[in-house]
């Protein structure tokens, strides 16, 4: 069955861009978005942060912040996700904003704060189509490692899926399955369009 | 055609009625699925561009596709129909029907589809139904069959969502529901006018729909949805519709509240946990909590009664946390979530922030959320055009007053919603003294407007009631002080600034009331502490509210903090005790900043209190906390104001605060708050300027190591530089400084627990929950200070310092950069500063126990701690990798938790060195390179070798270190020996040794012993020596050898290692093995017999060996007589152990043997070349020889004959004492012997006692010589004679094969005894015929007693007793022909004139003198053996059959003598008589199967070579 997904964290960089890619590159529909109020990326120091408008391109910010401190960017291995993002797609997208892509089957959070987001947003748009929406979060810590995990687990859990004609029948089964082998808690909701 | 059409029907908008058809035909008839769908999509497009009326005949076309094969297609066709069915209502009566029917479609995704659409239809279908009824009385008939349809499938897909079935279908249906039941009742947020369908408008009445109708409907759908969640019904449910029902009720809940009262209990008692057990638990608390929360927002009436059942639920779910956060969204009516979000978001827009303090009012405010609204919007409209702009002029026009006169006006609004009883207590509590407190605080806040009042005031009042004010006063800055001592860094920072800029900025009549108000200032520091996203809200509610109400949003201020302070109470914080003591003095000082009761004092006082002193009092108290507020914001900014952030610690806390400030410093500018003096100090610094400023407050902190660690207070320095170091914008670079501090003296600056401070506060703060960017921030510091910190202790001090892995060891974490320092101490590149760095080894030894430190003690990085001392043992340098293997088999080995990684890592090592040495001996240089790490570049390929022996080393030796440990593993070592290389092997062999006396001979090592896999017997020998080396091998030991060799093993060599311990017995068997080794081999097994355990002597001595080589029968033993005669040369090599005495010994107990071994007259030959001293005694032996009949023995003879020779004239004695017959024999073999004999045997007192025979034969008496060798020649030849007498025929196959001969023997044999088995005919034919022999040569009876003998022994064995009689039988026939054999040698003897002998005679002579000799040896020769065997094989009877073969031989002799053809060289004759000899062995199983004589030919052929060599010696 052909779902189409959609990866969801703050700021539609380093955890829902791991997983975008990754799904994009098994050949899913997929799409990533951010809940948060601006793009922010890590500065020189915790209290001077690169913040950015959802909408910017990845490349505007790769090219930026490799003209401030190349080294330190690289270091911290911002320049090399925004690397991987500007060849996933051109710019981080807001989830609130981007109503109009469509209808998903399945979203993916990696944070409980953004599935909270996703719900209240999904909640307050209204609800016409009776088309059933799967929210799923996925705690991952927002750092390279933890991502590149939770974008591997994204992509299992996303596939188990894909492999089912309706999930709602299996998403109990999917989950605890998902739960018992990776140690991992997942919490789903259901929402509709 | 068909693709002619969708290609005009896809470009193209104006479409025919025509095409329409055409598309939804070809759609129809199409037979796969993707060209059907793509039609279907066309069609749908060409729909929804139709604008004209629809065309009806399409709708058949579309019904029958609604049946459709595909439920893809069925979908689509349902999507396509609803969306008819919402533009052209009339026709719903046709289509609703099969939607009903398609209600029960397999594919759930159709029916899906169908409710989905059926929901919009329905709602529109309302829609239009309500509208028509409120404009007209008279309904269309078709809308009203229509809504008829509608109803008829809202009832079956209701119906759906109350039974079991597939959770999709099931889910859309219950959301179907949801939609009914929200469709059915008024939505109250909308208002009349509005665009939206709303229920309400049929209140304006309607023909058919009655409001009251429909919401008893919808109330009853809503109480189905809610008994699926009831107890009962809520078990059988999967999570996913728990989770929906969850959702869905939340949903009505929240859009419809009146229905609150009826699903928040349903909700509530949800929260058991038995139910939940079952349900995705997690998954549903979540639902809960959100629920939850969202209804604790809700404002209608319904919800109410609710909340605290809401508190204690979300309390359960969540813990205090959470519930905290509900009260304070409660009571505090913060509403908003304040998660991290709005602390991240420090730079957001102001709009955002005033939008949420709006709504925060709006919403949630309990007691105003009625009255409030319009005042509210006017707040949100100051708000929302900007706080800074208006706050001057607001404030700034109010007086004392008018600032009272607020507080009244505000405090109605705040008691509004009082319900308890009212509480006296801030009345109460008051005394005068704190009053005034309070006046003057309020007093000293409005600045220097007020200094008038106040002197006004103070000079009214009594001096002693001033100097119990001034009393109660400096209580509060006693508090002050102990607060600062106690409180955190943070707070202390604040405080002293606070403290000392009031001191020095502020007039001295102001100053007291500044303390007195900062006293204030703990509750609020409180909370901008642990609990910032509060205080920031807080915070933004106290400026925003400050523009029109500067008293009502301060009371809320006190509410927070006394709640703030009350939870930190609850918490237990560090805090709590300055608090708590501040509180208490307080509480009888200021009473406007009670405790969290305060707030009821406040909100319920009433509001017929009296204006007096109860006004002033809450006038001044809120203004005391107003001003409080200000005085903490504004001093703080009065350093610098828009930076105040980088000197407080938490920059959230600052962040809002500095809105505030910002307020505040305009403020001071109104004429009421106006402190001048506040205001002064704010300077203007460029970013410059403040860099350098914090530049320098950091360094001052970090120079001041010396002060604070006098005064003890060194840990608040180390968190204050860590906490600094984190806020510090990193253009200062504060980490490289702290560096430089703690490097530039690291013992006595306090470095390591500096540093292990800042990497906790960094790793802190890269792992805290926090976003992304603080957290790489933080990671990279930390990773680039411990790096830095761990390259300068490594460069700065000597590797014995423990510095450095104490500073690992306490690392919260350590990055790869540092494990790879790490690394390089371990295991440091071959071309690396080692070679420079001459105590490397040290370093090798100060990285790798911190490796293993932190193996034992860091779980997390325990795996690549291990790969680094694994890597380090099989490093390149031998120092280097020894000391790895030290610390890898004898510490860590023995952690249970990484032996098997070891084990497996030196496993890989060991198989990859076999594989990768051996391949590359295969000649690719590639490879070698891989494999071997040149130590250096050149001179590889001649050092290749060496170099090879060396890597081989590098990889085992580890091996080896775990075998020690755990000697299971040496079994590998075995299994790749096979196919290891020579260096390998070569390296294995050098380590073997060391290892193998290290390991003992364990069960293991046995176990491993026993059973060696195959080639690696040369390393089982090394091993074996080793064992046996050090020590007395263990019986075990022996035990596993011994059995080894017997069975698997046949290499004798395998047991020399044990020889010395073995018994005598186990040695005398294996001795013929050993004699058939080379002779290195032999004489190294020969002095490990001879050596013996130190203890208790030799296993075998010398003359022991001697006799047990004597006693080795060649045939028997399968060991050419070669060896065994080496064997005799390697003994007398060894003079000093076979010394003369040993061999006259040996010699001695030879001659008893009987028969004589075979080798026994060369033994003695042998003796007398190597001890001439023997002589006399080989004198003897010779004349027991003689006694012994030494003649019969035809080889001994010769031997005995060259002894004799060899021995003259001592031996003339002994000559003479033979018999005339051998005498003459001998002399004809010798016939150098003859004339000094003769010269001897005529000395005239000899003579007298030699017989005349004797003399005949020496030529003294008369005689011919002739004759008499004739006459030997007869006697000897007479054997055959006997033989061909018997019969004739026998004789002439005799002359053709040796097998037919045995055969006709056996044949000859039947005759005689035909009840006896072919066998033992054979055998008895045989003892016969060596009987016939016997009688032949006149020894008649000698040799039978012989045969006796040997019978005898026979009989005494286990051999049958059958045989035994046999053997007498056949002794009986001997005896027979004894007797007629000693007539006829009368008769030859006398008269030689038998006719065989006629024959043989002249043969004879035709042959030369020294022919017939050496056949005769030859004869007697081949004769030996067999008796020499039968001897030693005491336990069979075989000397029968073996004397059989051994008439054989001289009948084969006789024939071959007798051959007319010209005789060939005596040589050939002798080694086919020897032949023959050797082939008697054979000749047996002959008899049993003929086909194997081809195999003895090859036996045959060597056995002759070597007959021809012993000939060759013996001549």
């Amino acid at each position: 069955m052909r779902f189409r997904y959609a990866m969801v964290c703050s700021s539609n960089q380093n955890r829902s861009m791991e997983a975008h890619f990754l799904l994009k590159r098994q050949g899913l529909d997929v799409a990533s978005y951010g809940t948060g109020s601006h793009v922010k990326l890590p500065g020189p120091s915790a209290r001077e942060p690169n913040v950015y408008d959802f909408g910017t391109p990845y490349k505007q910010m790769f090219d930026e912040l490799r003209r401030k401190d190349p080294e330190l960017y690289k270091r911290n291995g911002i320049l090399q996700m925004l690397k991987r993002n500007l060849n996933v797609k051109l710019a981080p997208q807001r989830w609130q904003d981007n109503a109009g892509d469509g209808v998903f089957d399945v979203v993916m959070t990696f944070e409980e704060k953004v599935f909270d987001s996703v719900l209240e947003d999904l909640n307050n748009r209204e609800q016409s189509l009776m088309k059933t929406i799967l929210v799923m979060n996925l705690e991952v810590k927002d750092n390279h490692e933890e991502a590149a995990i939770g974008g591997r687990l994204a992509l299992e859990l996303c596939q188990e899926i894909e492999g089912n004609e309706t999930w709602e029948d299996t998403i109990d089964d999917i989950v605890a399955g998902f739960e018992k082998q990776q140690r991992r808690k997942l919490v789903y909701s259901i929402s509709f369009y | 055609m068909v693709g002619a059409i969708m290609a005009a029907s896809s470009y193209s908008y104006s479409y025919s009625r025509e095409k329409l058809q055409g598309l939804a035909r070809s759609a129809k008839s199409a037979t796969d699925l993707p060209p059907k769908l793509h039609r279907l999509r066309n069609l749908r497009r060409n729909l929804q561009g139709e604008a004209s009326v629809f065309p009806a005949e399409l709708l058949p076309l579309l019904f029958d596709l609604l049946s459709d094969q595909f439920g893809a297609a069925r979908k689509f066709v349902a999507q396509i129909l609803g969306e008819v069915g919402l533009n052209y209502v009339e026709l719903l009566p046709e289509i609703v029907p099969l939607f009903i029917k398609s209600l029960q479609d397999d594919t759930p995704a159709v029916v899906r589809q169908v409710i989905a659409s059926a929901s919009a239809l329905f709602r529109s279908t309302l829609h239009k139904f309500a509208l028509q009824g409120l404009h007209s009385s008279e309904l269309d008939e078709l809308l009203q069959s229509s809504w008829t349809w509608m109803l008829k499938l809202k009832d079956e897909i209701c119906s759906l969502a109350f039974k079991q079935g597939n959770s999709g279908v099931k889910l859309c249906a219950m959301k179907f529901v949801e939609a009914l039941i929200l469709l059915y009742t008024p939505d109250p947020s909308l208002s009349l006018d509005s665009q939206d369908f709303n229920i309400s408008i049929l209140r304006g009445g309607h023909p058919v729909l009655n409001i009251g109708d429909l919401s008893i409907e919808a109330s009853q759908k809503l109480g189905s949805l809610l008994d699926q969640l009831r107890h009962p019904a809520a078990k059988s449910l999967n999570s996913s519709t728990i989770i929906f029902l969850i959702n869905s009720l939340s949903s009505v809940a929240k859009k419809r509240p009146a229905y609150c009262g009826r699903i928040l209990p349903v909700l509530l008692s949800l929260d058991a946990p038995s139910f939940l057990k079952g349900v995705h638990a997690a998954a549903a608390n979540l639902a809960l909590k959100t629920v939850f929360l969202s209804c604790l927002e809700c404002t209608h009436p319904a919800a109410a009664p609710w909340k605290d059942r809401l508190i204690g639920a979300l309390k359960e779910i969540e813990g205090g946390s959470q519930a905290e956060k509900a009260e304070d969204l409660f009571y505090t009516t913060n509403g908003s979530i304040q998660d991290k979000d709005c602390v991240e978001d420090t730079k957001v827009s102001v709009e955002e922030n005033s939008l949420r303090a709006n709504s925060v009012v709006a919403e949630s405010n309990f007691g105003r959320k009625r009255s409030g609204s319009e005042y509210n919007i006017d707040l949100n409209g100051d708000a929302l055009t900007g706080k800074r702009s208006r706050i001057t002029p607001s404030v700034s026009g109010e007086s004392t007053e008018g600032l009272n006169g607020n507080s009244v006006g505000s405090l109605p609004l705040v008691t509004s919603a009082s319900t308890g009883p009212s509480n006296s207590r801030g009345v109460s509590d008051t005394g005068p003294v704190q009053q005034l407190v309070a006046m003057f605080g309020a007093l000293v806040a409005q600045g220097e407007k007020a200094i008038g009042s106040l002197e006004i005031l103070i000079s009214s009042i009594s001096a002693d009631l001033l100097a119990d004010v001034v009393m109660a006063n400096m209580h509060n800055i006693l508090l002050n002080g102990s607060s600062y001592a106690d409180g955190t860094d943070e707070l202390v920072m604040n405080m002293s600034i606070v403290g000392s800029d009031a001191q020095i900025k502020y007039p001295p009549s102001f100053v007291a009331g500044v303390l007195s108000l900062s006293t204030a200032f703990p509750p609020v520091a409180a909370l901008i502490n642990p609990h910032t996203p509060k205080t920031e809200n807080e915070g933004e509610e106290l400026c925003v509210n400050h523009v029109d109400q500067p008293i009502f949003p301060a009371v809320d201020a006190v509410i927070a903090s006394g709640l703030s302070a009350s939870s930190v109470n609850e918490e237990g914080n560090i805090e709590l005790p300055p608090n708590v003591d501040y509180r208490g003095n307080i509480e009888s000082g200021i009473p406007g900043l009670d405790s969290s009761a305060q707030r009821y004092v406040l909100s319920e006082a009433p509001v017929t209190s009296v204006l007096g002193s109860k006004n002033v009092e809450a006038a001044s108290k809120n203004q005391d906390t107003s001003a409080s507020g200000e005085l903490l914001l504004a001093v703080i900014p009065s350093v610098s104001v828009d930076k105040s952030e980088e000197f407080s610690p938490k920059a959230t806390g600052i962040g809002s605060n500095s809105l505030v400030s910002s307020t505040a410093t305009s403020l001071a500018s109104a004429p009421q708050f106006l402190l001048p003096k506040i205001s002064a100090p704010v300077v203007n610094l460029s970013d410059e300027e403040k860099d350098s400023l914090q530049k320098l407050v950091f360094l001052r902190i970090v120079e001041a190591y010396k002060q604070v660690s006098m005064s003890g207070g060194s840990q608040l320095r180390f968190s204050l530089l860590a906490h600094l170091g984190v806020e510090f914008p990193s253009e200062l670079d504060p980490w490289k400084m702290l560096q430089e501090h703690i490097l530039s003296d690291y013992l006595s600056h306090e470095g390591h627990e500096l540093t292990v401070r800042v990497l906790y506060r960094l790793y802190g703060e890269a792992e805290a929950e926090q976003d992304f960017f603080s957290s790489t921030t933080a990671a990279s510091a930390y990773e680039s200070f411990l790096v830095a910190v761990a390259e300068a202790l490594r460069d700065s001090f000597p590797p014995s310092d423990k510095s450095l892995s104490k500073l690992l060891g306490d690392s919260p974490f350590l990055p790869k950069s540092v494990l790879k320092l790490l690394e390089s101490f371990c295991c440091p590149e071959s071309g690396d500063k080692v070679e420079k760095d001459l105590p490397s080894g040290d370093r090798v030894t100060q990285g790798l126990s911190a490796v293993w430190s932190l193996i034992l003690t860091r779980p997390g990085i325990r795996n690549d701690c291990l790969k680094i001392a694994l890597q380090s043992a099989v490093h390149p340098l031998e120092e280097i990798r020894m000391k790895a293997i030290r610390l890898v088999a004898n510490k860590l080995y023995s952690l249970s938790f990484i032996t098997q990684q070891i084990e497996e890592f030196a496993k890989d090592k060991l198989f990859s060195v076999v594989s990768c040495i051996s391949s590359e001996r295969g000649g690719a240089e590639t490879l070698s390179k891989d494999c071997v790490k040149p130590v250096s570049g050149e001179g590889m390929d001649s050092s290749l070798e060496a170099t090879s022996v060396t890597e081989a080393q590098r990889c085992l030796s580890l091996y080896f270190a775990l075998c020690t440990k755990k000697h299971a593993l040496f079994v590998h070592v075995f299994s790749i020996y096979k196919d290891a290389s020579d260096p390998v092997k070569q390296a294995i062999h050098r380590q073997i040794p060391i290892l193998v006396r290290t390991m003992g001979s364990s069960s293991e090592l046995l176990k491993i012993i026993a059973d060696p896999p195959n080639g690696s017997e040369n390393l089982l020998m090394q091993v074996l020596q080793t064992l046996t080396e050090a020590a007395k091998p263990s019986s075990e030991l022996i035990h596993t050898i011994r059995k080894l060799f017997d069975t698997r093993i046949k290499d004798v060599e395998i047991i020399f290692p044990i020889l010395p311990f073995m018994t005598r017995d186990d040695v005398l068997r294996v001795f013929p093995h050993m004699v058939n080794l080379p002779m290195e081999k032999f004489q190294v097994a020969l002095s490990r017999v001879l050596q013996g355990p130190s203890q208790s002597g030799p296993v075998l001595s010398p003359s022991e060996v001697l006799i047990a080589i004597h006693s080795i029968d060649p045939a028997r033993d399968g060991i050419p007589l070669k060896q065994i005669t080496d064997a005799c040369n390697t003994c007398f090599a060894q003079r000093q152990t076979f010394t003369q005495q040993v061999l006259a010994s040996v010699l001695n107990q030879l001659v008893q043997q009987i028969p004589l071994p075979m080798l026994f007259m060369r033994t003695v030959l042998q003796a007398i070349g190597a001890f001439p001293a023997l002589s006399d005694f080989i004198l003897e032996i010779l004349s027991r020889l003689v006694s012994k009949q030494i003649w019969k023995y035809p080889k001994l003879w010769v031997g005995f004959l060259k002894c004799a020779q060899s021995t003259q004239p001592q031996s003339y004695k002994v000559l003479l004492q033979l018999p005339p017959t051998q005498l003459g024999n001998a002399l004809t073999k010798i016939s150098s012997l003859r004339a000094p004999l003769a010269a001897h045997a005529s000395q005239p007192d000899i003579q007298s006692s030699l017989p005349r025979s004797t003399l005949a034969v020496l030529g003294l008496v008369p005689d011919s010589q002739g004759t008499q060798t004739s006459q030997v020649q007869a006697s000897e030849t007479q054997e055959s004679q006997v033989q061909a007498s018997e019969t004739q025929e026998s004789q002439v196959q005799a002359n053709e094969t040796q097998e037919s001969q045995v055969q006709a023997s056996g044949t000859q044999e039947s005759q005689v005894q035909a009840s006896e088995t072919q066998e033992r005919q054979v055998q008895a034919s045989e003892t016969q015929e060596s009987q016939v022999q016997a009688s032949e040569t006149q020894e008649s009876q000698v040799q039978a007693s012989g045969t006796q003998e040997s019978q005898v022994q026979a009989s005494g064995t286990q051999e049958s007793q059958v045989q035994a009689s046999e053997t007498q039988e056949s002794q009986m026939q001997a005896s027979e022909t004894q007797e007629c054999q000693g007539k006829q040698q009368a008769s030859e003897s006398q008269e030689q004139t038998s006719p065989s002998q006629q024959v043989s005679v002249p043969l004879s002579h035709s042959e030369t003198d020294h022919n017939q000799e050496t056949s005769q040896v030859v004869a007697s020769h081949s004769q030996s053996s067999p008796i020499a065997t039968g001897r030693s094989e005491t336990s069979q009877s075989q000397s029968s059959p073996i004397g059989a073969g051994q008439s054989e031989v001289s009948q084969t002799t006789q024939v071959s003598d007798s051959d007319p053809p010209p005789a060939p060289t005596s040589h050939t004759q002798t080694s086919d008589s020897q032949v023959s000899g050797q082939r008697q062995p054979d000749n047996e199983k002959m008899e049993e199967d003929t086909a194997t004589s081809e195999n003895e030919r090859s036996e045959v052929d060597k056995s002759k070579e070597s007959s021809a060599e012993e000939e060759e010696e013996e001549e």
